[in-house]
């Protein structure tokens, strides 16, 4: 079943671990043009208010400043910081709700005027010398608060009240009757918090303008294509003449930077475009936490009906996020949720409805999970619930639910591979499953408990938006591999992968292939990193390239040593003959001659991926502090279904990053906002995520069951490492105390409030 | 203000204002750009240096305060061809991902080992729990330095047999 | 340490004293401070040192966080503030700030000076007029502040008594994260064992419970001359709550939530402080 390959599930040690390891890495805010300015942001302090008057002629005026920009001398040209507007498919059509400054501010840090100067120092003090007028308006904070008769209105032209694009509904089956099949009902709603990338590379660019009015620039983002197209949108500039590259590497990204969340791209290049110098805008710290995406909050309502026996016979899920003041992907993540919560069991009859709301809080967009950690907290919460109620052992009633292979679900693409199950039992083992339940002994005030948590995720965001990807492949007189795709390197180890596949498609070394990557001048339209995307569809693409130029290169050789193509592979850089093994041709040797012939191998990948659900169990031992209500994690295992580790070393390390996120994001980590709409947690200090010494023990475990639409059996990975760490822990929490939580996080006082009201001793 | 001190190795002189901060002149001054910048407030690690041996964050150093001592930098501890041992176990142990914070995380690192030939995992996590990662979880970072440190002790034993 | 005198009459109203520096810089990056001449004491040699007279421990003003955890003399006389040196920030913040600077930056939850006032201190200050030595308790003038006039001023170095064999003390920290983590409640306890297992003496000190680091002056009386037992630690707790006013925290705990964790971590302290004697 699992096949051996000579280069594609190997650890090969990523190339771009040296320059990271020797401090030669160039990222956004290391990257320096001659004559370039520097651009600082003046924000909003108001959660929403009418910019009156703005006054900017002192800072103008100020020494060393070129340029100050505000929405009277930009573009105004409505946009979506997220790339999903360049994507979406008709019939939908893209929210586009942003301008780069705008005379309403809808937030606490929105986007004012910006200021380029010879030094930060001259910029900052440029900004205290702009003049606001401002007429402050109400703001409202809730999403539920905001969809009432009477909430003040974010945006105009919206269908429902405060409500970004259109509703999601999904469903199958017949919901009235499979509720009316069941033995019992059970409906709970779950409240999630506001997450934050956090990443440690802020927000940054850096823009030119060429005599020629191009446009390029260096920049953060995960999706320099469809960033691009955003730019050429916002300024009017043909999509030829706008180049965005990575600088090449990103400091972490999580979903903060698919497209150009916070704008420092166009800010950046409206600056430029004033002062006629290149300017660097990058953010600081408290900017970032601000200004850029966060995570979705809100509330996830789910209803079950189940058999005594512990079948499902319908399901009924709810989801109500909260968008914050833009829309960003507010109208595809309430989508996801849906998807990934209904798809994850099998269930006759199932319903969706969801939608984001606009509240005056940061945009909410993209992060690691995308509504399906929301979705899976209350899920597999209430799968404990039910399970507990019916007498049923949680993993034998997951057991007995879980989507199988070939059934049907909600989405539009067959299930063909499924490691659940191997993955559930796995991890149990691992866990020790079995000591569930008895873990505490006499009266000791520190209780241990084990829980479990599952999940499914994409492997690409086809059919949420638009999803395809484009590759080169060429092979160069000296036969060695050249390959160009326009995905970024934000650390996931793609850029590897990717080279891995080259390889093995060509049989020739991993170091004979080079990748040209993240710089829209020299690579096709390809969408980028998001959605777990870029070892399916990207590597889907690149395989296909390879393929693309293998094929000419056996037509080629197969013409010069006068024998049929299908008689022929290339293995170890060498064409070779299946009927006679004296037959040999370097593969350096047909590409010389070709050359010498007027050819080169030139292969081209032009794909739409599918999509195949990657799969996750996990299971979590925690010890609660009864007097302080503290939760220790004390060993989290995750087990994923990958379809196949090109690269098991990388693969480990994206799930452990993903167990630690979800740690966070069920212990501690929360973005707040006081009674005036500002964010409080605002710096690494304040907002609460994990340092070394707060996690203990991960333990990772790779199941490959070998999709037949992804590449060497691959599927996508990077999103799920913390889709069911918040149920795991709450379903652990659940086994020590006997307290059920319907939000999170489960800080040490939340914690501490329910077993004081239990009267737990 | 005249700042003379020993950067990677080097005697270095350098006109500084007062106020100037370590970090950036590292950065803008002499072009060591792998010490980054995650927050300016000693609240990431991601511009940690090593002074006199003990690991600081140079975001909140008044450049002066280097004056008279020995700076080291990531770009002062090996080269590619000559990788520190911290620097081969980070790359083949997969402890890099995006790399923000690898050169402030190497630098805590070398910091502990130089003193502590044999830490336990105890002990690694203290020496980096002042660098945020958000990439890794930390696993292999302190796999990374246990085997670094494995190494270093085996390099050591080599030398002195001979 | 003259020198250092004469920058104050040479910049008046605008030289500040920069040991460490991790508050300072921050601070003055954000407008809170302006100076135009900073006094870098970290070069001095009589304020790097840690070092026992007469039974006393004497800190200098430039000795960092770092120092003290690892002073092996620090762990034999002080055992709480080689615990709370070792908690503060990170180890790289550690290695650069200093105690002095810990205390005279007037945060009441600063952890070093939470442990020293358990440990009895007192802080040396040092002007062109003269020295004067002033108790942990009276250092404070409020929320944030102290009674050092820092542009004409300099605490030198703190000092306490040696805790002796008999003696024992414990720090104990609550927060959301083992690093880069201002404390929810900190709770420092020094106490004296007699012969008989009854307490001759203790100091309880605990923050942030008011506008300063907190003796709980009502528990210490309860418990001297008692015997030590589970219970009375318990009881003693509670009323070391009673004295204690928390305020709400928008990061970091309501008031309520703080009060019952309060007396958890006394309780603890206490015990702890017990099981470090030695000799018992």
């Amino acid at each position: 079943m699992n096949k051996e390959y000579s280069v594609v599930g190997k650890n090969i040690v990523k190339l771009d671990s040296i320059e990271k390891a020797t401090g030669a890495a160039t990222f956004t805010c290391d990257f320096k043009l001659p004559n370039m300015l520097y651009g600082k942001v003046l924000r909003s302090p108001h959660p929403h208010a009418r910019i009156v008057s703005i006054d900017t002629s002192k800072a103008e005026a100020l020494p060393g400043v070129k340029a100050v920009a505000t929405y009277k001398n930009t573009s105004r040209v409505l946009f979506n910081t997220s790339a999903t507007a360049t994507f979406t498919i008709p019939p939908l059509v893209p929210v586009v709700d942003q301008y780069i400054f705008d005379s309403v501010v809808r937030y606490v840090g929105d986007e004012v005027a910006a200021v380029a100067a010879v030094s930060k120092r001259i910029a900052e003090e440029a900004l205290k010398l702009i003049e606001v007028e401002y007429e402050v308006l109400e703001p409202v904070y809730d999403p539920l608060e905001a969809m009432k008769e009477g909430a003040p209105i974010l945006h105009s032209h919206t269908e429902s009240k405060n409500v970004p694009g259109e509703k999601i509904h999904i469903e199958m089956g017949d919901l009235d009757r499979g509720f009316a099949e069941a033995d019992r009902v059970y409906e709970h709603t779950f409240k999630l918090p506001v997450q934050k990338q956090a990443q440690l590379e802020t927000q940054g660019a850096v823009a030119k303008i060429g005599v020629d009015g191009s446009i390029t620039v260096w920049s953060t983002t995960q999706t320099p294509h469809p960033t691009k197209r955003i730019i050429g949108s916002i300024f009017n500039v043909p999509y030829s003449k706008v180049r965005v590259l990575n600088p090449p590497y990103i400091g972490g990204g999580f979903g903060v930077r698919i497209g150009l969340s916070a704008k420092a791209e166009p800010i950046a290049v409206a600056l430029a475009l004033l002062s006629k110098q290149p300017v660097k805008v990058v953010y600081d710290r408290k900017e970032d936490f601000i200004a850029s995406d966060t995570r979705h909050g809100g509330y996830v309502t789910v209803k079950t009906g189940v058999k005594n026996d512990g079948t499902f016979t319908a399901r009924k899920l709810e989801g109500i996020l909260n968008g914050g003041a833009y829309c960003s992907w507010s109208t595809e993540a309430p989508g996801v949720l849906g998807a990934m919560g209904l798809s994850l069991y099998y269930c006759p009859n199932q319903m969706y409805d969801g939608h984001s709301v606009y509240t005056n809080t940061t945009p909410a967009g993209a992060m690691r999970g995308f509504g399906n950690p929301q979705a899976m907290f209350a899920i597999d919460s209430q799968m404990d619930i039910i399970a507990e109620d019916l007498n049923i052992d949680p993993l034998e009633i997951r057991r007995k639910n879980i989507m199988r292979v070939g059934q049907p679900w909600v989405l539009p693409y067959p299930c063909l591979s499924s490691g659940l199950e191997e993955c559930m039992d796995k991890g149990a083992a691992t866990i020790g499953w079995d000591r569930r339940g008895k873990l505490n002994a006499g009266n000791s005030k520190k209780r241990r408990g084990i829980g479990m948590g599952i999940g499914t995720h994409v492997s690409n965001a086809w059919p949420f938006c638009g999803d395809y990807s484009n590759a080169y492949v060429t092979i160069q007189q000296d036969g060695s591999v050249h390959l160009a795709s326009g995905i970024p390197d934000m650390g996931t180890g793609n850029t590897t992968a990717l080279k891995q596949m080259v390889a093995e498609t060509l049989g020739v070394e991993f170091d004979n292939v080079r990748i040209t990557y993240g710089d829209t001048e020299s690579t096709p339209f390809e969408i980028g990193s998001h959605a777990s995307r870029t070892c399916y569809a990207s590597g889907t693409a690149v395989v296909a390239a390879a393929n693309d130029a293998r094929d000419k290169v056996l037509a080629f050789a197969a013409k010069t040593l006068g024998t049929a193509k299908e008689d022929l592979d290339i293995l170890d850089a060498a064409i070779c003959s299946s009927s006679n093994p004296e037959m040999k041709m370097a593969l350096s040797d047909a590409a010389l001659k070709a050359h010498e012939q007027g050819q080169q191998f030139i292969g081209v990948g032009s794909i739409i991926p599918q999509n195949a659900p990657p799969y996750l169990a996990q299971f979590a031992e925690v010890e609660v502090d009864l007097e302080t209500g503290k939760v220790k994690v004390v060993k989290l295992v995750g087990a994923n279904d990958v379809g196949k580790a090109i690269n098991p070393l990388v693969v480990e390390g994206q799930l452990e990053g993903g167990l630690a996120m979800g740690i966070g994001y069920t212990l501690t980590e929360e973005i707040k906002y006081d009674s005036k709409g500002r964010q409080l947690n605002t710096s690494f200090e304040k907002y609460v995520l994990p340092t070394a010494m707060d996690i203990t023990e991960l333990q990772t475990i790779i199941v490959e069951a070998n999709d037949p639409t992804g590449p060497f059996g691959a599927k996508g990975v990077g999103e799920t490492g913390l889709v069911a760490t918040a149920p795991a822990i709450a379903n652990a929490v659940y086994d020590a105390i006997g307290i059920r939580f319907f939000e999170i996080p489960l800080t040490e006082e939340r914690v501490y409030r329910a077993i004081k009201k239990e009267g737990i001793e | 203000m005249i700042l003379e001190f020993r950067l990677n190795g080097e005697e270095v002189e350098i006109l500084v204002s007062p106020d100037e901060i370590l970090l950036d002149v590292l950065r803008d001054r002499f072009n060591f750009t792998g010490t980054k910048k995650g927050c300016g407030k000693g609240e990431c690690g991601a511009c940690t240096v090593i002074i006199n041996g003990n690991a600081v964050n140079s975001c909140m150093l008044p450049a002066m305060k280097a004056m008279g001592k020995d700076v080291q930098t990531i770009e002062g501890i090996g080269t590619p061809e000559n990788l520190h041992p911290l620097q081969q176990t980070f790359i083949e142990e997969g402890a890099i991902q995006c790399g923000f914070c690898t050169p402030g995380m190497i630098m805590s690192s070398k910091a502990l080992l130089d003193n502590n030939q044999s830490p336990t995992r105890e002990e690694i996590k203290e020496a980096i729990s002042g660098n945020i990662c958000r990439c890794t979880g930390y696993v292999k970072i302190e796999q990374a330095v246990l085997s670094a440190a494995n190494r270093m002790k085996a390099q050591k034993s080599v030398g002195e047999g001979e | 340490m003259d020198d250092v005198l004469k920058c104050f009459k040479e910049y008046p109203g605008e030289a500040r004293i920069i040991a460490g520096g991790t508050d300072l810089v921050l601070d003055m990056e954000s407008g809170k401070v302006q100076c135009s001449c900073l006094v870098d004491i970290t070069g001095i040699d009589e304020l790097q040192k840690i070092e026992m007279t007469d039974q006393n421990v004497i800190i200098g003003a430039a000795v960092t966080h770092s120092e003290v955890n690892r002073s092996e003399l620090i762990k034999a006389t002080a055992a709480v503030l080689s615990q709370a040196c070792g908690t503060v920030g990170s180890l790289q913040i550690r290695n650069i700030a200093t105690v002095v600077g810990n205390v005279v930056n007037g945060q009441p939850a600063a952890d070093a000076a939470v442990a020293l006032m358990a440990l009895g201190a007192e802080a040396e200050i040092a002007c062109l007029s003269g020295t004067r030595n002033v108790p942990l308790e009276e250092f404070y003038a409020g929320l944030g502040k102290t009674n050092v006039d820092c542009s004409n001023e300099i605490v030198t170095s703190v000092k306490f008594p040696a805790l002796k064999e008999n003696q024992g003390s414990s720090f104990v920290r609550f927060a959301q994260r083992e690093a880069l983590a201002l404390p929810m409640l900190n709770v420092a306890v020094s106490l004296s064992l007699n012969g008989d297992k009854t307490i001759e003496w203790v100091r309880i000190a605990m923050a942030p419970v008011g506008p300063k680091p907190m003796r709980a002056r009502s528990a210490e009386q309860m418990l001297t001359g008692s015997e030590i037992s589970g219970e009375l630690f318990e009881k003693a707790a509670e009323e070391a709550l009673k004295e204690a006013c928390p305020r709400d925290s928008a990061l970091r705990g309501t008031a309520e939530y703080r009060k019952d964790v309060l007396p958890v971590l006394v309780r603890r302290a206490l015990e702890a402080a017990v099981a470090s004697i030695k000799c018992f």
